[in-house]
């Protein structure tokens, strides 16, 4: 149990950052208009990913699709701002 | 959806040990909790004498003075109408090393002690942060995230049986099955009051952490910097060095109400203000105020020299941030609605505490060795725990509320008075449940519980001469209110340190809480 939810907690966060980041700046409209709104539904959405991770059948494949799920979500983040295709 | 029966015990496994490690900082923060939702009246009730109440023209004299007198309130000013937070107003402001000083008609020369009885902001501070310093707050942070965690996990759990197991309250020989029936009837029942406690109180304790961390990452390293102007109403203005006189309180306040007028508002009531810039030509004020039937607060930002609208976020005019915002304030805080909304929240606050202990009495009751009167370690030391800090807090508020009223007739310090009367009473009952068996601890500290609470009302009429019939005849309705509440209360502690009793002496004998051996 603690091997899947160490993941839900540590690539779990950089997950939930990367989904946050990506609704709020691909919301139409500046990304400071829902900027309360994003960070008010960081901890409930972290919980919930801590969660779900035990349903993986391990803790390894909880560690590589959360930790590879955060890396793709936070990259793809970076190059649509680097990008200036979201703002 | 079917789980397999290996999550299954992994989330309840979960549920376990998130519940265990933050479940003893939930009751001191519901239980606390559950009173601060009568601050005002707690504030009025340990008050020394009564404030009579101030008008504006109070107000726009304390503002003055303090303007006057320190620079640094210039710069940055919050301010409380009177009858807000007390009879008076309340300034506030950061001086130059940060540290918050505040000034009230009463002390209007300002000090960095809030005005007015210590006794509502101590029993706060042990709901906010254990009464710990700054990294309390954050470690209640996290103790809400844990609770989300217990409270998903928990759901997940008991969703197979839900319906079925909902409104089955099985008293009888079963004790364990009764408490978890309890346990599982208020967890389900309060889950929405629960889920905005969870979330709203790791966004009030965690927020300026987790933008910190989330700002480099996802924000560019703009998410600090973009906060002020998402939660303020007015907007920046830089300062232009041209001196200017400030118009008077109560022409902000006229303006205030017809532009909220104008918006079909009737009734905004102003409840705090921001001045920030004050003498110079680009003063801004910020209005916070109530609209009667309107959820949750709304802000005015006006020229603070001629009044003039700057920008506005009304009830139904706001945006997401400012309306977020002030959802997220009005739910955690229940200031909203009726007195019925307090006292739920009261209610809701104490079925919360309830929630935690039985949790702990539930942990024990499933390792019990029902075969052998030795019973684990572990499971006495959790008893022990449970007893010492839950019914703990409990005689300490309540010792706290009876120095309130002695110390200042006893010619001592209230304010570290109260704080030494709650830690060391707390810390002696931690001590005691040491010493005794679990259930010897339970049922004399429940027993202490109910006598230290049922002295409240009595320090208070000794003292004060308001007995809770004369203020109730008086119409101070709520100041009779937290005497009769902390009657209640004892009758409560009372009754189960009865049934404590009970259980030790007929309940089933091989358990931490029979009066056997241990």
């Amino acid at each position: 149990m603690w091997a899947r939810a160490s993941a839900g907690v540590v690539p779990g966060f950089f997950l939930v950052t990367a989904v946050i980041g990506l609704v709020d700046w691909l919301l139409p409209g500046p990304w400071q208009s829902a900027l309360v709104p994003s960070v008010l539904a960081f901890c409930p959405l972290w919980v919930g990913v801590i969660c779900a991770s035990l349903q993986f059948a391990g803790g390894r494949q909880a560690w590589l699709w959360l930790g590879a799920l955060a890396g793709t979500g936070l990259l793809l983040l970076h190059a649509l701002q680097t990008l200036d295709w979201v703002r | 959806m079917k789980l397999k029966s290996t999550t299954l015990r992994a989330f309840t496994a979960l549920h376990s040990w998130v519940g265990l490690c933050a479940g003893f900082a939930l009751f001191v923060a519901f239980y606390a909790g559950a009173i601060t939702v009568f601050q005002q009246p707690v504030q009025q009730w340990a008050s020394p004498r009564t404030v009579a109440a101030a008008s504006l023209d109070d107000m726009q004299g304390l503002l003055d003075h303090v303007l006057a007198t320190h620079q640094e309130a210039r710069i940055r000013l919050g301010m409380t109408f009177p009858g807000y937070a007390g009879n008076s107003p309340t300034a506030y402001w950061p001086d130059r090393h940060g540290t918050w000083q505040f000034a009230s008609p009463e002390q209007p020369d300002g000090g960095p002690t809030l005005p007015g009885a210590a006794l509502p902001e101590l029993i706060n501070a042990l709901h906010y942060s254990l009464g710990l310093p700054l990294a309390g707050m954050y470690l209640m942070g996290v103790v809400s995230l844990l609770y989300g965690i217990a409270l998903v996990s928990g759901l997940i759990i008991h969703l197979p049986r839900l319906t079925k197991d909902l409104f089955a309250l099985r008293p009888g020989r079963n004790l364990k099955r009764f408490w978890q029936d309890a346990h599982n009837a208020i967890g389900v029942l309060s889950l929405p009051f629960h889920a905005v406690f969870a979330v709203t109180g790791a966004m009030l304790c965690l927020s300026v952490v987790l933008m910190m961390a989330i700002g480099p990452l996802a924000y560019r390293g703009q998410l600090l910097g973009a906060s002020a102007t998402a939660m303020d109403t007015a907007p920046q203005r830089p300062v232009t060095g041209v001196a200017a006189t400030l118009a008077p309180v109560s022409t902000w306040v006229a303006q205030a109400r017809a532009v909220a007028r104008q918006q079909g508002l009737r009734d905004f009531e102003p409840r705090y203000l921001k001045l920030s810039h004050a003498g110079d030509s680009h003063a801004t004020v910020e209005i916070t105020g109530e609209v009667p039937h309107a959820m949750a607060t709304g802000t005015l930002a006006l020229d603070a020299h001629d009044g003039t609208l700057l920008a506005d976020q009304l009830p139904g005019q706001r945006d997401a941030n400012h309306a977020t915002l002030a959802w997220a304030y009005a739910l955690h805080f229940g200031d909203y609605g009726n007195a019925l909304v307090q006292w739920l929240y009261l209610l809701l606050g104490l079925g919360g505490a309830f929630l935690f202990y039985s949790g702990n009495l539930l942990w024990i009751e499933t390792r019990r060795r029902r075969q052998q009167a030795e019973q684990r370690r572990s499971s006495r030391l959790m008893a022990r725990a449970t007893v010492g800090v839950c019914i703990g807090v409990c005689v300490a508020i309540s010792s706290a509320a009876v120095a309130a009223q002695w110390l200042p007739r006893l010619g001592l310090s209230v304010d570290n008075g109260e704080r030494w009367a709650c830690f060391v009473s707390w810390a002696l009952c931690l001590l005691w449940a040491c010493l005794r068996t679990p259930a010897q601890a339970a049922r004399e500290l429940l027993w202490l519980a109910a006598v230290v609470t049922a002295m409240v009302p009595l320090a208070h009429g000794m003292a004060t001469g308001a007995w809770f019939w004369r203020s109730a005849a008086a119409g101070q309705t709520a100041i009779a209110a937290v005497d009769l509440g902390a009657l209640a209360l004892a009758a409560g502690f009372a009754a189960m340190a009865r049934a404590s009793a009970r259980r030790a002496r007929t309940g089933e004998p091989n358990s931490v809480w029979a009066d056997t051996r241990e």
